[in-house]
């Protein structure tokens, strides 16, 4: 089971409101469905962030409504067949510019509370 | 995205997760496992569908539109399980609001539609008050003098118009002239209300001048009906009374003026139809001099903007003051004024809004009885409710799926009534009397399609809330552990349900107060004595319009004399004619040609004088109205050549000689000498609710130019209408006859108010009766029913039938019991406020109340004996066994 208590400790769910950003990121690669997307990001942090598909696809769907990502449904290149793409718009690409920026700060001023020493020598 | 596209982007959606679910199933298969453990990997991966589909969907933001629809099919389908609920409860709101809709429309257009002038608002009509006779007349036409001074001095009015109601006879197309409604007014008039022609000009100062104003203006109407709208048709002259006059203008479609009478409401039967043709008033004669009589004229003002109405009344009544003051008057002057939209309304206006306060006391009533009705369903339903709550539900999402199968009776209930309405408006239209101010005007219109959203929302609030919050109650855990479907509930529900019942039978005894006492209101106008008897006459109006008549020194009445003389004696003649008469104004029309009698031996001053309806009659009149003359006899035609005796009616009678002995006495009336040779009892012809004073004089020595005949036959009027014509014009060709009825008809005209009022507040009350019987009924049977096992156990520890029945009855006692006592209570204010629309009926008339109140009880006496009959009649061992 993909769930039990060990590997709940090990993997953390995704914080909330940094997939809107994670998902912009994985996109700047280039367009990828849906099941891309979320293996990519588990895949990359060693399997650490568990990508639940309940949160994933809604929120695909709502950068596609604030119009960050766009969709089309594209013949995949290494197989005959059909796959719902998403690919970063202009808005999304600026989108990913603020949110990283946030993310920094937020990081940072987190850090700060927790390690005051460090950020002093 | 748009809402519409949710269709199509849920099933891009389902392709999506099914593609990538393939997906994963197949990286689960490439890691080795079984292509069965596969799937099932890639599923629990997936983790639940629905859910990521729901949250998808909320991502859209579409979902509170998702969710009413839902709600909206599945209150459709439960609607659909119960036809027979559903039918009723949709034919109770459909009749609520359609009656509701029709009845604001009438009121829209008959009330609330502003008139077509410039700010209606600020046009007034005033009248002058002459303190001698203001016991007998509240307010008398104005003097021209007095209109002229108060006109250039009154601050509070920015411009004032006089008017004069006239008779037009144009002959159209040469035959017979036609008679066409209109007035005589000031040059300024139309300039003063704010209108435009449509056609030529209107009328200018010069066109008032002595023998200038042979020019006219046409309504729409008038121009469309005599010349076919022909374009060319100002410059056109035609004639009119034997006179050349020249058309100038024609009003534009939407103006119409309503009828107003220079008498304070004199809102006569026969002025139904709207003004057609409008001459320049032309001041002379003795108008031009006198200034304490001829009293003749009707002056249209508009405020000064920001002026109020009591504000120009004060004015002009200081005014006049001074005026009657300085100028040594004998009479004691001031003013009145009322807004023209009142003036037209008059009496028609509290009864429109007493129909309107009726019928929404009946949608409240609906509204009540659906509640009721919901109520018992929502109960029904509380285990489904419980198990969605146990289901996780949301109290929101309960309560609007509740809500919206009230929202949806109520809004196809206003789709139907809409519908109703349509059709009452026409039905309305029918019946309605004719002298309905604006009754021509009734449609359908925007503001009132507006209103009848608003009333179906208000019914669903208030038809709705209560069982949804009922719906919010069920306790998941009680319910869904109690075995039985019906496991008892609290009494909360029941106490509303009451209260619900309280207030519907609350509402219906009022509704059922008001009926009564307006139906017993009506029947006592019609069924008092009124000392005529209108069945089997004939009344045939004849204008004597040419030139002929209008001889100067007596020889134009001779001739008319003469002419009408001519035509009795041939309509007498006529077989199947049991007499004939005539008089000088069209039987009830209302109080008019008022004079004061004075007596050589008795004088009084002037405010003390008794006055009396003038009505210049011809030998037989009584026998032909069979009017009881009391004492002496009637008019002979031995004094053709010099009229010198009256005959008086009692009341007249009374005033004028209050010894009691008018016979052989004496009289001043329109300056000459009359001695009294009958007395008439108090017939009622100018008004069934009015016994006013009249004096009957031999027609001979002021012959009526519009001659009123009177003809007792047991012909039928089909047959017998052209012959009068036929012989009216034999004598006088020139002779227009626009009214020939039968006399019953008119003194059916003259209460039409009255009578539609009473039939439509009996359909509303029968309604609210129903209402109530249905709601009575629906409670007790549901109350019963879900206390069978009770009545079960009852029985089978030996209660008797009786004692059954009675508990049942009981239940109702206090619902019905405090429901009367609360609408005895309102109907104490409720019949207050319409007071003035009783005729000598008491607001507190014993048998109005004890009769709706006895009603009321048998009815709900019998709903309920019902259910209490098949509560006595449980076999305990069937409801033992079914527990």
């Amino acid at each position: 089971m993909p769930s039990t208590a060990t590997q709940k400790q090990q993997r953390i769910g995704v914080l909330q409101g940094t997939l809107d950003m994670l998902i912009l990121r994985t996109l700047l690669y280039g367009p990828a469905h849906g099941h891309q997307i979320g293996k990519h990001i588990q895949r990359t942090t060693n399997e650490f962030l568990q990508m639940q598909h309940g949160s994933l696809y809604p929120a695909l769907h709502r950068l596609e409504e604030r119009g960050w990502v766009s969709a089309k449904w594209e013949t995949a290149p290494d197989r005959n067949r059909e796959f719902k793409y998403y690919r970063l718009t202009d808005k999304g690409r600026k989108q990913l510019v603020v949110e990283e920026s946030q993310w920094k700060q937020m990081a940072e001023a987190v850090a700060r509370v927790m390690w005051p020493a460090a950020e002093e020598s | 995205m748009k809402w519409w596209q949710i269709k199509k982007r849920d099933a891009d959606l389902e392709r999506e997760l099914r593609s990538d679910l393939e997906l994963e199933e197949e990286e689960q298969r490439d890691n080795g496992l079984s292509a069965e453990d596969a799937r099932y990997a890639a599923r629990r991966a997936f983790g639940n569908q629905t859910l990521i589909k729901e949250h998808t969907h909320e991502a859209w933001g579409w979902t509170p539109v998702e969710r009413l629809l839902q709600d909206a099919r599945y209150a459709f389908r439960q609607l659909l399980r119960t036809p027979g609920f559903t039918l009723v409860a949709l034919l109770i709101m459909a009749c609520g609001i359609g009656a509701s809709t029709a009845v604001f429309s009438i009121l829209d257009s008959v009330l609330l539609r502003p008139y077509a002038f410039r700010d209606p608002g600020q046009i007034v009509v005033w009248r002058e008050v002459l303190q001698e006779v203001a016991k007998e007349y509240p307010s008398v036409p104005d003097n021209y003098r007095h209109f002229v001074y108060l006109r250039s001095h009154a601050s509070t009015i920015q411009d004032a118009a006089l008017i004069q109601n006239a008779s037009f006879a144009i002959a159209a197309d040469g035959d017979h002239p036609r008679i066409e409604k209109g007035l005589n007014v000031s040059p300024n008039f139309f300039t003063m209300l704010g209108v435009t022609p449509m056609l030529g000009r209107f009328f200018l100062p010069e066109d008032a001048q002595p023998g200038r104003n042979n020019v006219i203006v046409l309504s729409w109407v008038a121009w469309q009906d005599l010349f076919h709208g022909d374009s060319g048709i100002v410059g056109r002259t035609l004639k009119m009374k034997g006179q050349p006059v020249t058309v100038i203008g024609v009003l534009p479609r939407d103006f119409e003026f309503p009828v107003v009478n220079e008498m304070r409401s004199g809102a006569s039967p026969d002025q139904t139809f709207p003004y057609e043709i409008f001459q320049p008033f032309v001041p002379q004669g003795d108008a031009l001099t006198s200034d304490d009589a001829e009293f003749a004229f009707l002056v249209i003002a508009r405020l000064k903007q920001g002026g109020t109405v009591p504000q120009a009344s004060t004015e002009l009544s200081s005014l006049l003051r001074a005026y009657s003051a300085t100028n040594h008057l004998t009479v004691h002057l001031s003013a009145v004024v009322e807004p023209l939209s009142q003036e037209v309304t008059g009496n028609i206006r509290k009864a429109l809004w007493l129909l309107f306060a009726a019928v929404l006391g009946l949608l409240l009533i609906a509204s009540v009885n659906l509640a009721s009705l919901q109520l018992a369903r929502a109960i029904a339903h509380e285990r489904d409710n419980a198990l969605r709550a146990a289901l996780g539900a949301g109290r929101t999402r309960i309560f609007q799926a509740a809500f919206m199968e009230s929202v949806i009776l109520c809004l196809t209930g206003a789709a139907l009534g809409i519908v109703f309405a349509v059709g009452g408006i026409r039905i309305f239209a029918a019946i309605a009397p004719e002298n309905l101010p604006r009754l021509h005007e009734i449609r359908m219109t925007w503001p009132v399609l507006l209103f009848s959203c608003g009333i179906s929302g208000v019914a669903a609030f208030l038809s709705g809330t209560l069982p949804a919050l009922q719906s919010l109650r069920s306790d998941p855990q009680y319910a869904l552990q109690s075995s039985s479907t019906r496991f008892s509930h609290g009494g909360h529900t029941s106490f509303v349900r009451r209260l619900l019942i309280t207030l519907e039978i609350a509402c219906t005894v009022v509704l059922l107060i008001v009926t009564g006492l307006v139906v017993r209101s009506f029947s006592r106008v019609l069924n008092q004595p009124h000392d005529f008897d209108p069945s089997r006459v004939i009344l045939a109006e004849a204008d004597l319009l040419s030139p002929r008549y209008d001889q100067p020194n007596g020889s134009g009445d001779s001739a008319r004399s003469e002419v009408i003389d001519r035509m009795l004696d041939k309509i007498r003649s006529t077989p199947g004619v049991g007499s004939a008469a005539i008089t000088s104004a069209m039987p009830l029309s209302g109080n008019n040609y008022v004079h004061s009698m004075y007596r050589p031996d008795h004088p009084l001053p002037e405010s003390e004088v008794p006055t009396a309806n003038l009505r210049n009659v011809s030998p037989g009149y009584f026998a032909t109205m069979q009017t009881r003359l009391i004492a002496g006899h009637d008019l002979t035609t031995s004094e053709r050549a010099n009229p010198q005796s009256a005959i008086v009616s009692q009341k007249a009678a009374q005033a004028a000689w209050p010894d009691g002995q008018a016979l052989g006495r004496k009289f001043k009336f329109e300056g000459r000498i009359y001695a009294v040779i009958g007395v008439a009892a108090d017939a009622r012809i100018a008004n069934l609710k009015e016994n006013i004073p009249v004096v009957y004089l031999p027609f001979w020595h002021d012959p009526p130019g519009a001659v009123f005949l009177l003809i007792r036959t047991s012909r039928g009027l089909d047959e017998f209408a052209p012959l009068i014509r036929r012989q009216v014009w034999d004598i006088d060709p020139e002779a227009a006859v626009p009214v020939i009825e039968m006399l019953d008809a008119q003194v059916g005209r003259s209460v039409a108010p009255e009578r539609l009022v009473s039939v439509v507040l009996s359909l509303f009350g029968v309604a609210a009766l129903v209402l109530a019987i249905l709601g009575v009924y629906g409670v007790l049977a549901y109350s019963v029913s879900l206390r069978t096992p009770e009545f079960g156990i009852r029985v089978a520890l030996g209660s008797s039938k009786l004692k059954l029945i009675r508990l049942v009855l009981l239940e109702t006692l206090m619902p019905v019991g405090g429901g009367i006592l609360l609408g005895l209570l309102a109907s104490l204010a409720a019949t207050r406020a319409i007071r003035s629309l009783l005729y000598e009926t008491s607001p507190a008339d014993p048998l109005s109340m004890v009769g709706s109140v006895g009603i009321l009880l048998v009815a709900t006496f019998m709903a309920a004996f019902l259910p209490a009959h098949r509560a006595s009649r449980i076999d305990p061992m069937k409801v033992l066994r079914a527990e």
